[in-house]
């Protein structure tokens, strides 16, 4: 019980000193590396998300925060403690379970009670307590009920007020919203940001789905293969990916490969199979290097005649799907599909265009390895 | 279409329901009519009495068999489950690949036939058997031990080996669905390691518990050969009492009446085991 003394919410307490960090963390499963050895911080009063597809070492990494799988190597500190060397019913945090994992032979109001008995809370309070966090989630009216007996939005609600009514430093998230159908989701998305904001507490939240994590996020930390491919706020992660994956993974962008062949001070003169084009770009590129070029589908428009200070790129409609309220062409270009976001009346599948960009307004990331080896051989 | 499927079932399955309430329930009520009777010299006369019943309360022999009986299946239900407990969890939890190779390991003696495995621990506990002649040549004593064999604690040795199976079956399915995320959402909330056991593990396998004990409670208080043949002076109960009362007593109203009273005891228990796990939560009807 030594780090959960303080019962009232600090929401304002920032220090300089980050809530958690992750020092090398490593996991590994046999000669499986599930995480290798990555680098973090999360700051208090903050919504985090870890996105990635799965397999890629999030779910993992969020298990050695809660304290269910050991860490392989490396370290975690949470409040500037050693925090990977207190069992997991000593620390100070609380966890949502992917299927809730609420006890299915307690009452819903025995649930959210279970940890207050382990805390220092006087008997008479326990109650009180539980039923405030029931309110918080909207459901105290079902406080006698047993877990089987809700929906999986209520047993969502009832999981998550189990978690935050012992009022942990770090609450984490194990694809919570995952088992709810799309417009529940986008409900409780909402919720969640909210009852993070109006408690003050870190949530740590593990997700495949990028909506999800941008509806969400102050920060988010993509993950490919068990090591960070990119950490920043949501805008930085969709206007300035460091790599094609990330460009790719995150709002889908056409990956032009090509090559480095001047490095301004913010920019870079890319060649590439479609003609030479200036635009800005991550710091890390040099000249000689790989690249790509970013294209966005709102970034992309079908023009009739040749705009002034924008780049061109000719092309034929091969597919289109009407969204409501657009349409999204996908255009092939030769060998590269490049997709985009259509306001007006579409021109048929079937027909050649000329689509138009805005160099100073599209992206150059890093070239992917892999990506980079298939459309080389595509380019050529 | 799907409803005609049924109703060709229900219709295939009524001669079978039939012939089985025929074959059980029928005997069972012959059984009860027959305790409501009485001897008349060498004659049943059918005149209905409960004097059997009375005959049962009244005698101090006839109580005492059938506590004993109750007795030492209480005895033998908590034996194997302390036994039984963590062999379960280790098939359930820990071994994966050799699972079924284990649970057939498990029933292989229920195979063997009761006189075989009676005989076998015969061999075991007799004068010139295994145990006495291994402490022997220990030299740890110097005459082979007299009470091993034909003693209660042979009866409940066996008991023990005997029922043993079916309670780990049971309690190996509750620890089967015992989700693994439970115990680590009990971590979570703070509980330690014995709380985690007396909050959430022992709950939620209390309905393997329950229906393990009921069958093992069950047929122990109905077994008959092992006291006979390993329990020696202590080797007599209720049931052999009911079997001489059918045989050479020929007062077979009394031992029907003997019979209905462990009967309806046995179905009290059964009833309230049934209740346990009705309230355990576990198979609790959906809302």
């Amino acid at each position: 019980m030594t780090s959960r003394s303080s019962r009232k919410l600090e929401g304002g307490g920032r220090s300089a000193r980050p809530l958690l960090e992750a020092f090398k963390l490593t996991k590994t499963y046999g000669t499986v590396q599930a995480v290798r050895g990555v680098d973090f911080a999360l700051s208090e009063n903050s919504y985090v998300t870890l996105l990635g597809p799965s397999g890629c070492g999030k779910t993992s990494i969020l298990r050695m925060i809660g304290g269910f799988e050991s860490v392989s190597s490396g370290a975690l500190s949470l409040d500037g403690n050693r925090l990977d060397e207190t069992a997991a019913n000593q620390r100070p945090i609380n966890t949502v379970f992917q299927n809730y994992a609420l006890f299915p032979h307690l009452s819903v109001l025995e649930n959210v009670a279970f940890g207050l008995s382990y805390r220092d809370v006087a008997k008479s309070q326990i109650k009180a307590l539980a039923m405030d966090a029931l309110k918080t989630v909207q459901m105290e009216a079902m406080a006698d009920r047993r877990p089987r007996q809700l929906s999986g939005g209520q047993q969502q609600r009832v999981a998550l007020a189990r978690a935050i009514v012992n009022e942990p430093r770090l609450l984490l998230l194990d694809e919570p919203l995952s088992a709810l159908d799309r417009r529940m989701r986008k409900d409780m998305q909402i919720e969640l940001k909210d009852l993070q904001r109006r408690l003050g507490m870190t949530f740590l939240h593990v997700t495949h789905d990028q909506e999800e994590a941008f509806a969400l996020s102050d920060q988010i930390i993509v993950m490919r293969d068990g090591r960070i491919e990119q950490q920043g706020s949501p805008e930085a992660i969709y206007a300035q990916p460091e790599t094609a994956y990330v460009a790719d993974f995150i709002g889908g962008a056409a990956c032009i490969p090509a090559d480095v062949i001047v490095r301004e001070e913010t920019n870079v003169v890319l060649k590439s199979a479609f003609g030479t084009f200036t635009v800005p770009s991550v710091p890390s590129l040099s000249m000689g290097g790989k690249a790509v070029l970013c294209l966005r589908p709102e970034q992309v428009s079908v023009v009739q005649a040749e705009p002034e200070g924008k780049a061109t790129l000719k092309a034929r409609v091969v597919h289109q799907v009407y969204r409501g309220s657009d349409w999204l062409l996908e255009c092939d270009c030769g060998d590269q599909i490049v997709q985009v976001l259509h306001r007006d009346t579409p021109p048929a599948v079937g027909d050649d265009v000329i689509l138009a960009f805005d160099t100073s307004k599209v992206w150059a990331a890093a070239a992917d390895p892999r990506v980079a080896t298939l459309s080389e051989t595509g380019a050529a | 279409m799907r409803r005609s499927i049924l109703s060709v079932g229900d219709w295939l399955a009524l001669p079978v329901v039939a012939a089985l309430i025929a074959l059980c329930c029928a005997p069972l009520l012959i059984l009860l009519a027959y305790s409501f009777f009485q001897v008349d010299f060498v004659t049943i006369s059918h005149d209905l009495t409960l004097a059997n019943y009375a005959k049962i309360a009244g005698s101090e022999t006839y109580r005492s068999l059938i506590a004993r009986a109750f007795g030492s299946a209480l005895l033998v239900v908590a034996l194997t489950a302390v036994i039984a407990y963590p062999v379960a969890w280790f098939i359930a939890k820990r071994v994966h690949a050799a699972k079924s190779t284990l649970l057939t390991l498990l029933l292989v003696p229920l195979y063997s036939g009761d006189l075989i495995r009676i005989f076998a621990w015969r061999v075991l506990l007799g004068a010139e058997g295994a145990i006495n002649r291994s402490l022997m040549w220990l030299n740890v004593i110097d005459e082979p031990l007299s009470g091993l064999l034909f003693s209660p604690l042979a009866t409940h040795i066996a008991l023990t080996y005997n029922y043993l199976p079916f309670m780990v079956i049971g309690l190996w399915l509750a620890f089967e669905s015992l989700d693994d995320r439970w115990l680590e959402a009990a971590a979570d909330l703070g509980a330690p390691t014995h709380a985690r056991f007396l909050r959430v593990i022992l709950p939620l396998t209390v309905p393997g518990l329950v229906a393990g004990g009921l069958m093992v409670f069950v047929m122990v208080a109905g077994d008959y050969l092992t006291p006979q043949l390993l329990g020696g002076a202590s080797g007599i109960t209720i049931i052999s009492a009911i079997n001489d009362l059918f045989g050479t007593a020929f007062d077979w109203p009394l031992g029907s009446a003997i019979a209905w009273t462990m009967l309806s005891i046995l179905m009290l228990c059964f009833g309230l085991g049934a209740l346990a796990i009705r309230r355990s939560s576990l198979v609790a009807e959906d809302v």
